[in-house]
Order: structure tokens, then sequence, then C-alpha cells
């Protein structure tokens, strides 16, 4: 009983927590894919630069709460520029899956040396805004992890809502089957995708803002979580958003209890492991659908 | 079996999800001789095209080809076995010249142990005179050098078929050979494949052109919702009442 | 309407002959300036650039290894870093603890690369195109933890200490010039075998997997065969590289194996030529050059490069000799018919 209590139960917040985050990041990029049929390869950098542009509205004396709904903001507008201006570029040529993962690839090799540039390359520290935990059924809540798990639940679920059961969201699910055929409806086909490149990176930069407090701000911090959020987009089925759901949380629990046993070192190859286990047995993940990729 | 059957289908089935593509269906096609498979839209044709020539696994039954057990083989073993195929959905290399296309295909009837393959393609002297062979009887020695993507349809249409036809197959899968082409293209390419099988090849064919394959066929499989309807020489299944309405129930089909 | 980056020199003409004169005037003029660039560098006594030219163009093999995948091939590699660097790791060992030979650290080298080629392959080729490269990314990133965190390999610090290689006949890989030619010639070997394989059966195949993979097995050649024999050759050739990188620089660092190389290559494979080969070793040169040169004015070289990269990647996705290739061929053409096979 202890052992849940004092071992077991902290992992598992962790592990959610940290599983919001990731699945926020995977949204971001299973949207964008579902839609564009985009790897955004500097999606890793747009999470880090979300968690450094909060830090820098924070020391021009934002608290932290307007910084969390401001970031996001400024970031999906930082997106939707680099949609239109960039990735609109060769969307259009025949070879354009490598070119987009080329371009954004170079993409984020320039953002994250920007980001050392401008932020230096020493890591930064970020203040709870909430310090303090609460006893609950005998477990031990830390406040703000409690509050990323349920900010970020929030989120997820109206990600959710919004894709699955407004208009908008149909839209958006019709141009990703079909492009051709919803121009010619009359639907602002560019525009849409940008807003969509927007609303992907907004999602990863508001994961690297909820989990800034709880690591240290540095320029590649970028580099290692996409990799986590690659491997749950690929295991849920790139373009799935229940997959990225599903696989986010699990994974994450996977990987936080798993600490408890193995050293951190091999918490990466185990993952990555599980996901070549999932490609041999479903080649296009959980829930994906074959013909894509 | 006897030695006039080539190949043999028994019980072929596969089901998408809940639909069954392809129900329980045997046929024979015989050697030297152009059997065709046709029906209206949505027959299953071109499922069992696939399932036949490897693209897919059946779920039930067997493929027999000259009395050897082909069932689920992928495409590279059925080659070696003497089937090849041409797809309706023209499926060159699009970027490599004609002649290269050719040579690819070719490359099969090369003599030779793996390491052939790291030799300069200059060596491989039975694939040229092939790729030199099929150039001629395709008439495709005017575009040799340029890009297969570059070809007019019609002649896209007939370096499938060649490209089919390298390998020196013993039963030839053609899958709706002539899709999209002229009446005049039409005319040729049905004469291309009676000459072919007057060389002894055998043909088994997917048609949408019923009166090509009237003309053209010794023997005719008629198929219907993935079942097979009818079978037989085309007089005869042209009379059928069963097939005349399966076609004029839905659309007519026209040349 | 933009080309893709992953269209080969595609003729000025519509016929399909490839600019093969024009890439060996090309390859010529490149192998024979390298060659004088060495020979006047130690006229000159100097050493720095001896040096980094030898780098430039062991990241040149690693972009030869990136270049026989994504141009001829169509995979993309993310991870090709991971052989480069575990080349290194097993030449430092080697050099350190067994023997210092030249030949002896390069065999182990790539047998050790070949066997986790054939490994790596097993699970990466099964996938294509975006799945193949993330599974490359993730096997670099994963190795390179691994390695990161074994202090038997000394950790993040690396191995120290690797001795000069010995050649044979008096030559180390201490000595400058010496070594620059040795690797040069080394180089040159390894393009000039795989131009030669271009035009063999299998080359050709590789090309046929790049325009059309779902065709082959129906031409009697099994795809998968082929894609696992190129990786293979393509990780022996990135481990060779790596091989050579101790007996230059006397160390070796996890950071052989990171993103950073991996991508890097990339880009030098884009910004020389993507499927020319001697494009990515034209790239490897130039960028190599111009990071240490831009380098040590400022930190941030990579920005520079990366905008570069983005600009080729948009405007000018054939990259350098991509572009000029077809151009001179078109010209040589001109002085008299060529034979097409």
């Amino acid at each position: 009983m202890d052992w849940l209590q004092f071992v077991l139960a902290p992992q598992v917040i962790n592990g959610l927590s940290i599983g919001v985050a990731v699945v926020l990041m995977a949204l971001g990029l299973t949207i964008i894919f579902g839609l564009l049929d985009v790897i955004n390869m500097a999606h890793g950098e747009f999470y880090a630069l979300g968690a450094f542009v909060a830090v820098a509205l924070i020391g021009m004396g934002l608290s932290f709460w307007l910084a969390l709904l401001v970031t996001p903001v400024l970031l999906a507008l930082v997106g939707y520029l680099s949609e239109r201006t960039l990735v609109q570029r060769v969307f259009h040529s025949k070879d354009r899956h490598t070119l987009t993962l080329l371009l954004t690839f170079g993409l984020g090799v320039v953002m994250e040396d920007a980001l050392k540039i401008v932020f230096g390359a020493n890591p930064l520290r970020l203040e709870a805004p909430i310090q303090g935990a609460t006893e609950m059924l005998g477990l031990f809540f830390p406040h703000y992890r409690l509050f990323v798990m349920l900010f970020g639940g929030a989120v997820i679920a109206a990600v959710w809502l919004l894709v699955f059961r407004t208009p908008l969201g149909a839209m958006v699910r019709a141009a990703a089957f079909d492009r051709h055929m919803t121009a010619s409806l009359g639907v602002p086909v560019h525009k849409v995708y940008a807003a969509t490149f927007a609303f992907g990176v907004a999602l990863a930069a508001l994961a690297g803002v909820l989990l800034a407090p709880m690591y240290s701000v540095f320029p590649t911090m970028g580099r290692d979580f996409v990799f986590i959020a690659f491997s749950v987009v690929i295991i849920g089925g790139m373009g799935s958003i229940k997959g990225a759901v599903l696989a986010g949380l699990v994974l994450t629990q996977v990987q936080s209890i798993s600490s408890l046993w193995i050293s951190p070192v091999w918490s990466d190859p185990l993952l990555f492991g599980i996901m070549v286990l999932v490609l041999v047995w479903r080649p296009q993940g959980l829930f994906g659908r074959l013909g894509h990729a | 079996m006897s030695t006039d059957v080539l190949l043999q289908t028994r019980n072929l089935g596969v089901r998408f999800g809940a639909l069954q593509a392809v129900d329980d269906v045997s046929f024979e096609a015989r050697r030297g001789a152009i059997t065709a498979v046709i029906g209206p839209n949505g027959a299953g044709k071109s499922t069992l095209f696939n399932l036949i020539s490897g693209s897919l696994r059946p779920l039930t039954g067997q493929v027999m080809l000259d009395g050897q057990d082909i069932t689920g083989q992928p495409p590279q073993r059925l080659l070696a076995a003497g089937l090849a195929r041409s797809f309706q959905i023209t499926n060159l290399f699009f970027e490599l010249p004609v002649r290269e296309n050719l040579r690819l295909a070719a490359q099969f009837v090369e003599p030779g142990p793996w390491w052939r393959g790291l030799r300069h393609v200059r060596t491989s002297r039975s694939a040229m005179q092939r790729v030199d062979e099929l150039i001629a009887q395709f008439e495709l020695a005017a575009d040799a050098d340029e890009l297969a993507g570059f070809l007019s349809h019609g002649q896209q249409r007939r370096l499938e078929i060649a490209m089919a036809l390298a390998s020196r197959p013993r039963l030839l899968l053609l899958d709706e050979p002539t899709q999209g082409m002229s009446h005049a293209d039409t005319e040729d390419t049905a004469q291309l494949i009676r000459s072919l099988v007057q060389d002894g090849l055998s043909i088994l064919i997917v048609e949408h052109d019923v009166d090509l394959v009237m003309k053209l066929s010794d023997h005719v499989v008629v198929m219907h919702q993935g079942a097979k309807l009818s079978q037989g020489h085309p007089d005869v299944v042209r009379a059928d009442p069963a097939v005349q309405a399966a076609y004029f129930g839905q659309e007519v089909q026209h040349a | 309407m933009l080309e893709s980056a992953l269209a080969r020199v595609a003729p000025a003409s519509a016929t399909g002959s490839r600019p093969n004169d024009a890439l060996r005037w090309i390859a010529a003029v490149f192998f024979v300036s390298a060659l004088a660039f060495g020979l006047i560098a130690w006229a000159v006594g100097d050493v720095f650039f001896l040096r980094l030219a030898t780098e430039a163009l062991i990241y040149g093999g690693l972009a030869l290894s990136v270049d026989l995948l994504l141009g001829r091939t169509g995979l993309l590699p993310l991870g090709q870093a991971l052989f480069f660097g575990l080349g290194a790791y097993v030449s430092a060992l080697v050099l350190k603890h067994w023997d210092a030979s030249f030949w002896l650290a390069l065999g182990v080298a790539i047998g050790a690369s070949a066997l986790a080629g054939l490994l790596g392959g097993l699970i990466a080729i099964r996938s294509k195109g975006v799945y193949f490269a993330l599974i490359s990314f993730g096997l670099a990133q994963v190795v390179s933890k691994v390695i990161y965190n074994t202090r038997e390999l000394g950790a993040s610090d690396g191995l120290i200490g690797v001795p000069a290689a010995q050649v044979g006949g008096g030559l180390t890989s201490a000595v400058p010039l010496g070594f620059f030619l040795l690797v040069l010639t080394l180089i040159f070997i390894v393009w000039a075998l795989l131009s030669l394989l271009m035009d063999t059966p299998f080359g050709r195949q590789l090309a046929a997997v790049r325009g059309n993979e779902q065709r082959l097995a129906f031409i009697g050649v099994d795809p998968w065969r082929v894609k696992l024999a190129v990786f293979v050759l393509a990780a022996m050739i990135a481990g060779a590289s790596g091989a050579l990188y101790p007996m230059l620089r006397g160390f070796v660092s996890p950071e052989l194996m990171f993103f950073q190389v991996s991508g890097n290559a990339v880009i030098n494979v884009i910004v020389g030529g993507t499927g020319t080969l001697i494009g990515p070793l034209l790239g490897s040169s130039l960028l190599t050059g111009l990071r240490s040169v831009v380098g040590s004015w400022t930190e941030h070289h990579h920005i520079a490069i990366g905008l570069l990269f983005v600009a080729v990647v948009i405007m000018a996705p054939r990259g350098l000799v991509g572009g000029l290739a077809p151009w001179l061929q078109a010209r040589l053409d001109r002085r008299g018919a060529k034979d097409r096979i």
C-alpha cells in the first residue's frame, strides 16, 4: 500500500502531466499531417519556441497565466506565416513529401540556432506559478501538475470537439479527404492549410509553455521531446486523433512507470522498440489509414 | 488436370470487410488460348486478377499453374513460374526512358548468379537482345530513348504489355489493355494479342470492351458481383440470358 | 512548376540521356582541384587547412552514403550518422586497444557497419517514405543516447588519446599531406565504384525502386532485397568514413552520432546535388569549409547554413551540380553524338 502511495502514484501523476503535454504535441503533429500531408520536422522547435516566448513574456512582466494564453496565439501567427511563405512554395511539386520534410527540417535548424542566438545556450528556469501539493485519497497531487493535467485535458477535449463536432471541423476533415473537391466547393483551401498548420504548432507551443516550469528551458529541448511525439504519432497512426490521444497517454505512462525499474537511458530505446514492434504488426499504426505516408 | 489446362483457379475467394469481392470462383484457362474475364462494373474482375497475380492473398481457394500450386505467392516468384501481368492503370517507370523500362524487365532473362547484377549492363547480351526484339515488335523504335512518361497513351499501353512480355512468360495476364485507347489503337492491340498467341503464349485478359472480347477470345468467363456467372465459348456466353440480364440490367456496355 | 529535389539530373532535352559526361567532367575538376589544393597547402607549410580538407572528404564519404539512399533509391535517411559514429568508435577502439593499424581499423569498422546495417536495415527497410526517415532518425537517437551514457565508452566525453594509424611504408595518419592524399584516394575509389555501380543491373534497380517500387516485383525483382542491400552498402560506406575520423582527430565522441551530423549530411547532399554522387562530395567540401570559416567568426554558422539550405530547397532543389550538369551536358552533346545505353 505504501509503495502504491509513495512510489507508483507519483509516477502515474507525473506520467499523466507529461502525457497531456505529449498528447498536445502529438495532436499538433498528427493534425498537420492528416490535413496537409506534411511532416513538420520543426515541431520540436515550435515547442521550444513556445517555452522561450513564455519565459520572455514573463520576464517582461506578464503573469504566467497571461503568457499561457498569449504564447500559443503568437506562435500560431509564426506558424501561419511559415506555412504561407515557405511550405506553400514546395507544396505543389511532385516529390512534395520529401521536400516538405526537408524544408521543415531546415526550418527547425534555423529556429534552433536562432533560439541559441537570442537566448543563449544555457538552460533557463521558470518558476512554477502554483506551488505546493494537496493530499487527496492518500495521494499527493502537486498543484501545478494537477493544473497541467486539467488544463491540458480540457484543451484536448476541446480539440476533439472542434474536429469532430463542429462545422469547421467537418470542413477541415473534408479538405483532408479530398483537396480538389473541397476547393471547388468554395472553401479557401490555402487558408485552411495555413490555419491548420498554425493550429498544430500552437498546440506544440502550448505544450512547451505547460512543461516549462517543470523542466528547464534550453534551445535543443525540442529535439528530444519531438522524438517522443513522433513515436506517439507513428504508433497511434499518422493522421489519427484518437491514436495520438491514446498512444500519448499510454506510452507516457509506460515510460513513467518503467523508470521505476530501468535506468532513464533505456527509456527512449524502450519507446523505440515499442514503435518498431507496432509497425511490424500494423504498418499504419494502431488507428492509421493505410495508404498514408 | 489435363495438359491442356495451364491455369486453374479453385474456389478462389477474398473479402474486404463485409464485401465478398471474389466469391468461390473456379475456372480454367487453356494453353495457347485467349481466355477473357468480363463482367459489369464492380464484378470483381480486377480483384480476381490481383488474386492470381500475387498482388492480393486469397482468403479461400487455390491457384494452380500447370499443376503447380502458386496460391498466394509473391509476384517475383510467379514470374519465375512463368506468369506475368500488365496493369490497368499504366504502371511504368515514367522517369526512365523506354529502353531502360524494357531493359529492367528483360534483365530477368539474363542467365547467371546474383553477382551478375554487378557487371555493366552492356554485358547483359540476352537482355539487350530482348529489348531490341520488343522495341521492334511493339513499334516503339521512334521513341526508344524518350522518357516513358512522355509517350502517348497508346504507346504507354503498348509498353505496358511489352514489359509484361519481356520475361518470356507462359501465361500473360492483361488487365484492360485497351483502356482509354482509340478505336484504331484498339484494333492494333487486338492484332498484337492474336499474334502473341500464335507464338505459343497463353493469355488471360480482363476487358471492358465486350465486342473486342467476343471477337478475340476462345473462352469467356463472366463475373457478376464477385461470383462466376457463366463461362464458355463467346457465342454461348453472348446468348446466355443470365449474362444479358447482368449487363442490361445495369448500364449497356459499348465498344 | 517547382522540380522535386529527387529529380535526377533531368536532361535539358526530353530524351532519357543522363548527363554522365558532364558529371565525369565535374568530378575530374573536383578531384584535380582537391589534389592541387593539398599540394599547395603542403608547399606553403599549412597544416590546418590540410586537416580541414581531410575532414571535409571524410564527411564527403558520409554524404555519398546518404546520396546512395536518398538520391538513388529514394529513401531519406535521417540517422546515417549512426553508422558514421559507429565506424568512428570501432576504429578508435581498434587503434587504442588492439593495433594501431590503419587497415585493421578500417576493416573492422567496415565489418561492424555491415552488421549494424543489416540489423538496422531489417528494422527500417520494411517502412517507406516518412516512416523510414523517422525510424532511421529514431535508431540513431536511441543508439547515440545509449553510448552517451556508457561509461566504458567514455560517456559524454568519448574516447581520447587515439594513436595515429600506421598505414605502411612510414606513412601514418599523423602526416598531414600523406593522410590527406590517402583519404582523397579512398574517396575517389568509393566514388568511382559507386558511379560504375549505377550502370549495373543492381544500380539500375535502385533507380527503379525510386521510380516505381511496386512494379519491381512484377519484373522479377524483390524490392525488399534491393533496399536491404543498398542500406547495408550505405552503412558500410558511412562506417568506413567514420573510421577515418579518429585517425584524423585523435578522439571520438557521441556527438558524431547526433542528429546534427545526419542533418548536415542531408544538407550537404541537397545543396551539392541529390543523385549526382559528385554533388554531395562537392557540397560536403564547400559546406564543411563554410562551417569552419563562418564558425571562426561567429558561433552561429548553423543558422547561416540552415537558411542557405531552406533557400536551396525552395528555389534550387536540384542543387549545385544538379543544376550545372544538364547545362554542361547539353554543351558537350553539341560537340558530337553520344552513345546512350
